[in-house]
């Protein structure tokens, strides 16, 4: 089961262990525009991501 | 991949801010938090505990944030929503309506709404298409029909300042604008706090030295629920490319938009940008219009009035 990264309605979907930063990376998404949070819990740039795991991404910019 | 750690205490931090070379806990993040908007309203002498506050809210992080944090602070805040008519996919304004309302019930806060259809017979994209016929995006109607339902609100329940949640990703923005085209007179008028004159009511925003991460990372560990889905004619912004671009230089080059900010507020108070032929001419002439009693340039109605008055004559 690889990582399930949710932003608004899309879902990605990463293989492996991977910190926040590289997977925000992996998907080409800016770590200064996007939150993440696992199980309620919001997790800094070093925290692991593991197979398995659900998360959701909280896009920061707003604006019209 | 090194743990984190908060530099307060031993909890693993929520939280970097590369700019200011800080982590914390969540606690300790949301103390930080609430101190620093309150050295920014001392910084710039915005308001007092004995002054009467009115907060243009939207149902989305940034104005919640700020009502939550002035609210622990102890001043006297009412909030203000301006129902625009937008319905997109989930019917945008009603959900962001009820995010207002259900944030000022759990904590006993008053909240004013005005329903611009209700109160000027159309909502604002169809008042939009009036102005613009060729334009599909209402956006600088919307700007002009909040700026004087906000000054109304304010003027009308007998305000001293009038706060807006802007943060310093949109401030930013609208410097970055107004550096690219040489907007002198909009640069001039970019400020944390804009003094009452001629009818027009105080203005101050506390959130302007936070980064937009901040905001949103204050409204997510406070656990205030907010509108998330984005307005519908937000997508493709000008503004939102600009924060975009910033971004990509803030990964490069940590504070860097903090430093822009902070360095162009220093300029200005230098009055390096000397006041254009615009900003002449509105000093000189403002009036008030004869149907709302707003200040206006204008010979006749405010651009609101003329723009109502054309939406009901042709009813």
């Amino acid at each position: 089961m690889p990582i399930t990264l949710i932003l608004r309605k899309q879902q990605f979907q990463l293989e492996g262990t991977l910190t926040v930063k590289q997977a925000l990376e992996q998907l080409g998404l800016s770590p200064e525009s996007h939150l993440v949070v696992r199980d309620g819990e919001m997790l800094n740039e070093n925290e692991p991501l593991r197979n398995g795991e659900v998360v959701k991404l909280v896009p920061v910019i707003s604006g019209g | 991949m090194s743990t984190m750690f908060c530099q307060k205490c031993d909890q693993r931090a929520a939280i970097r801010m590369r700019q200011h070379r800080l982590m914390f806990c969540r606690d300790h993040y949301l103390e930080w938090f609430v101190e620093q908007t309150q050295r920014t309203i001392e910084r710039y002498h915005m308001f007092t505990l004995a002054d009467r506050l009115l907060l243009a809210v939207s149902g989305g992080k940034d104005s919640l944030a700020l009502w939550d944090v002035l609210w622990r602070l102890g001043y006297s805040v009412d909030g203000m929503y301006i129902n625009l008519g937008i319905d997109g996919e989930e019917h945008y304004s009603n959900e962001s309506e009820q995010y207002c309302r259900t944030f000022a019930e759990e904590r006993g806060l008053s909240l004013q709404v005005v329903n611009v259809k209700q109160s000027f017979g159309q909502t604002v994209p169809e008042l939009a298409r009036l102005r613009h016929r060729s334009r599909s995006k209402p956006c600088s109607a919307c700007g002009m029909a909040k700026r004087h339902i906000m000054n109304q609100a304010a003027r009308d329940g007998g305000y001293d300042v009038l706060l807006t949640a802007h943060n310093l990703d949109d401030e930013v923005a609208v410097l970055f604008a107004n550096t690219l085209s040489w907007n002198v007179d909009g640069l001039n008028r970019q400020s944390p706090v804009l003094e009452a004159r001629d009818g027009f009511v105080r203005k101050a925003k506390p959130f302007c030295r936070f980064y937009e991460r901040e905001t949103a990372a204050y409204t997510l560990l406070r656990g205030i629920e907010y509108i998330e889905e984005e307005c519908p004619f937000a997508t493709g912004s000008k503004q939102i490319i600009y924060k975009e671009i910033l971004n990509k230089l803030e990964e490069e080059h940590p504070g860097i938009k903090l430093h822009y900010y902070v360095s162009f507020l220093k300029a200005r108070q230098q009055q390096v940008f000397q006041p254009g032929a615009a900003e002449k001419v509105s000093e000189l002439e403002l009036r008030p219009c004869p149907s709302c009693g707003q200040p206006t340039t204008n010979q006749g109605l405010c651009a609101f009035c003329t723009l109502v008055s054309k939406a009901q004559a042709t009813k």
